[in-house]
């Protein structure tokens, strides 16, 4: 298994869908911050005052380490900030389930229900950023400085 | 990993969400306000009675005199009327008015998934999901913004009819009621109920 996750096209495959996952998810939702304000909302897990400062600073945070890690730099600290955002993900939808919550998931803009499916998807896109902030991708970067 | 480039990342980003949230006219505000319910008082629901009968005469193509002085001398009686019949936001009525309104014969906007609303819906009602596909909207181009409009949900758990309320409202819909207890109550009262789609 370690063989598989450590294969520096399997890194890079990874790599490249989680960034396109995640430039496309940030943008989608900073196109209706209204929207994603409310996706957080239906929730009902985070205090209201602090619904709007996530729904203002998440989906930059989701561009921004999206486009670093498809061109490679600091590969290991952009997938441990995904990897953070995906374990949140994954708790509040798995809450949401439990609670027979039957709300958007706000992660794509609208029509995004929250389910097992989507539980599975961000549980897998967190095995890949594990496995990214475990042995780095080095093939394909911009990456000129050691981070290490 | 380096937690200096870590925590620059995180900072960097926090910055140009604000920044770009300050200058984006669509911009929403740093803390959220709560959306808090106004429901209808009784008396103003039975005086808003009047304009109800308003909107169906002009919705109504009018054929002969007679008609046409009806509709005059209803608009007389909405001269002399002292509420304004144009909300300041929409406002929240329960099962009761919610069925006065529908045997007076408003329409019901059910904001629910179609697989919901195919599964079963207020007699009559149209279907708007407010998490569907935009398309769905066609059908206001076909809604005069006069018209009264009740959203409902699932029940009082839902958010989705007040939702749709307030995109309605912000559209120019001035007369828009949100049923709070929806479908559920709807059901439990055993009133008009229809399947299928629309």
């Amino acid at each position: 298994m370690k063989k598989i996750f450590s294969n520096q096209y399997f890194l890079l495959f990874g790599r490249i869908v989680i960034a396109i996952v995640f430039i496309y998810a940030g943008a989608e939702k900073i196109t209706d911050p209204k929207g994603f304000s409310q996706a957080i909302y239906n929730y009902k897990l985070l205090p209201i005052q602090t619904i709007n400062f996530l729904a203002i600073t998440l989906p930059w945070s989701e561009i921004i380490s999206g486009i670093l890690l498809l061109f490679g730099i600091s590969v290991k600290e952009n997938a441990s900030i995904i990897a953070s955002l995906l374990f949140v993900f994954i708790v509040a939808v798995a809450l949401s389930l439990i609670r027979g919550l039957d709300i958007d998931c706000g992660c794509f803009g609208k029509g995004n229900p929250v389910g097992w499916k989507k539980l599975g998807e961000n549980t897998l896109m967190l095995i890949i950023c594990i496995a990214l902030m475990a042995f780095d991708s080095k093939i394909f970067t911009l990456n000129t400085k050691k981070t290490d | 990993m380096n937690k200096k480039n870590l925590l620059s990342i995180i900072i960097i980003s926090i910055s140009i969400g604000l920044i770009y949230n300050y200058l984006n006219p669509n911009g929403i505000p740093f803390i959220r306000e709560e959306r808090i319910l106004e429901f209808v008082e009784e008396d103003s629901l039975s005086l808003n009675r009047d304009s109800i009968n308003i909107v169906i005469t002009d919705s109504t193509s009018i054929k002969s005199s007679t008609e046409t002085s009806v509709k005059t001398e209803v608009i007389g009686q909405k001269e002399i009327q002292p509420l304004p019949t144009e909300f300041t936001k929409p406002l929240a009525i329960k099962i009761d008015k919610a069925y006065q309104l529908y045997k007076q014969g408003v329409k019901f906007i059910d904001a629910r998934m179609p697989e919901e609303y195919n599964e079963g819906h207020i007699k009559g009602a149209i279907n708007i999901p407010f998490d569907g596909d935009e398309s769905y909207r066609d059908i206001l181009k076909t809604i005069s913004k006069d018209e009264i409009l009740v959203t409902y949900c699932s029940g009082t758990e839902c958010d989705l009819s007040i939702l749709l309320g307030d995109e309605l409202f912000e559209k120019g819909y001035k007369k828009v009621y949100i049923f709070f207890g929806g479908w559920n109550d709807w059901l439990e009262k055993g009133y008009p109920i229809s399947k299928g789609g629309q």
